[in-house]
């Protein structure tokens, strides 16, 4: 029981941030003097090799990590401060996610009006003598609800 | 009935295949986002998207929507699901996973506002002369309207997942929440159309919900009081950037009896059409089932009305009968501000706005 409330229990350590290899990167030296000189310096090489991979690796991860939070970051949700004389009931469940207007586009114009009962006013725009006149023309259709 | 006064800029057709009518776009005088709107449900569905390219596909979610939602929760259609279940005359239904969703967040929205919005005002509506689609009714037809029927009460209808429990003799309208339900819908379902790129605002008849990516500090939106004096100083522009806002009045929608001016927005309790001090109430909340819902329980609420909205939540602005202005619960008194909302959702239990068809 202690030993599975060890918290460094399954941890591997990278071989980059580790000291030099350990036995266990080591295979036994079967085929003689020169054979293994050559395969001796072929596996630190390879555990050259293996240790510069690891190392890149583990920095891209590091800069991948950092770079998603920042991003999570800069598009959190906007959520409005609870109204100052409200208090928020606790029984509501969060659902809508809109994201904050950060790099959307540029609306100056109302593009739609709610009022009593869904009266539409419509924002419209038009050249007159070369200057942009904007006029709001309100609609009043029949309505229902369903 | 108040006839359309004028047009809108037309500046193309678009095409809806399966749409009872055609989309108009509109031009709002910026040509970064694409607007259009049409006739749908008895009222206006106006949507706004950006990038603008994306507009041909979003007409059709939104098409999807209104035409699901119209089969599910219209009285006024023989063919609907509703219409059904009232032909029965009560019983156990197995309901279709769309109507489901409507009537239990039409349910929770009762259950949230304590009764003030009930989906069971069906009977009250007819009785008041409702009986019809709106503009079919002759707002001067003589003769005094029925007996005020209170409603029965949103407990006494049991929804267990699809398994709908209506006792006999109960009629739903679930007036209260089902335009705010279709706005959710569709802006989500263009969303979903668009691989979540870019933005969107859906308005149903006022009932404008948005989703994605806002413009630049928010959705610009008008908030106006009545269809009256489009002068009027009791309008407001604001900036939406997530959520939506909703707003009911006593304003429209009126029709007469005997003399008797009579609206759509019934006082559960007592049958009759709400006689507090307000006319028109806006609401901004994290769905737009939501602000349909407490706009509405905020007209029935009457003097309690601010209490209500401050306890519950939720920004709000309310025109009095008189004209004054009041603002609650962080909603902006300056005009151009943003609107900012709890992302938290009363009504819709335990889950996200679907796009249920």
């Amino acid at each position: 029981m202690d030993a599975e409330r060890d918290p460094r229990r399954g941890q591997v350590r990278l071989p980059a941030f580790a000291e030099p290899a350990a036995a266990g990167w080591q295979a036994p030296e079967a085929d003689g003097p020169a054979l293994a000189g050559r395969s001796g310096k072929a596996r630190r090489v390879g555990i050259r090799q293996v240790r510069r991979m690891s190392n890149w690796t583990a920095a891209a991860l590091i800069v991948g990590t950092g770079a998603t939070t920042v991003a999570l970051a800069h598009h959190a949700i906007s959520v409005g401060a609870p109204a100052a004389a409200a208090s928020s009931s606790s029984s509501g469940v969060v659902t809508t996610v809109t994201a904050q207007g950060a790099s959307g586009p540029q609306v100056s114009h109302s593009v739609a009006t709610t009022s009593a009962s869904g009266v539409t006013t419509t924002t419209t725009s038009q050249v007159v003598n070369g200057k942009t006149v904007v006029s709001q023309v309100r609609h009043a259709p029949a309505y229902h609800d369903n | 009935m108040l006839p359309p006064t004028t047009t809108t800029d037309v500046l193309a057709a678009v095409p809806a295949p399966g749409a009872a009518s055609s989309w108009r776009r509109i031009s709002t005088g910026d040509d970064t986002v694409a607007v259009a709107e049409r006739a749908a449900l008895g009222t206006t569905a106006r949507l706004a998207v950006w990038p603008p390219e994306s507009l041909s596909a979003a007409l059709g979610a939104v098409d999807g929507v209104l035409s699901a939602l119209d089969r599910q929760a219209s009285r006024f259609r023989e063919d609907s699901e509703i219409a059904w279940i009232h032909r029965s005359g009560g019983g156990r239904f197995m309901l279709s996973n769309g109507f489901a969703e409507a009537v239990s967040v039409a349910l929770e929205a009762a259950r949230w506002t304590g009764g003030l919005v009930d989906p069971t005002v069906g009977d009250a509506l007819i009785s008041l002369g409702y009986d019809r689609d709106f503009a079919a009714i002759d707002p001067e037809r003589g003769g005094p309207a029925g007996a005020p029927v209170p409603a029965p009460g949103w407990q006494t209808v049991r929804l267990d997942g699809p398994i709908l429990s209506l006792p006999a003799g109960v009629r739903l309208d679930l007036g209260a929440t089902a335009k705010g339900l279709g706005s959710d819908r569709a802006a989500r379902a263009v969303m979903n159309a668009a691989g979540q790129a870019g933005g969107v605002l859906v308005s149903l008849g006022g009932d404008i919900a948005v989703a994605g990516q806002s413009p630049r500090d928010g959705w610009p939106i008008l908030v106006a009081d009545g269809p009256e004096d489009p002068a009027s100083s009791l309008t407001q522009n604001v900036r939406l950037a997530g959520g939506a806002v909703a707003t009911s009045s006593v304003t429209c929608r009126q029709w007469r009896r005997a003399g008797q001016v009579l609206h759509h927005i019934v006082d559960p309790r007592t049958g009759l059409p709400a006689d507090g001090p307000w006319q028109t109430v806006s609401v901004a909340a994290a769905t737009c089932a939501d602000a349909n819902a407490a706009a509405t329980a905020a007209v029935v609420a009457g003097e309690r009305a601010q209490e209500w909205l401050a306890v519950a939540g939720q920004p709000a602005r309310l025109v009095a009968r008189d004209g004054q202005v009041r603002y609650v619960g962080g909603w902006p008194d300056a005009d151009g501000g943003r609107v900012n909302v709890s992302p938290a959702s009363h009504v819709y239990r335990g889950s996200r706005p679907g796009v249920l068809r």
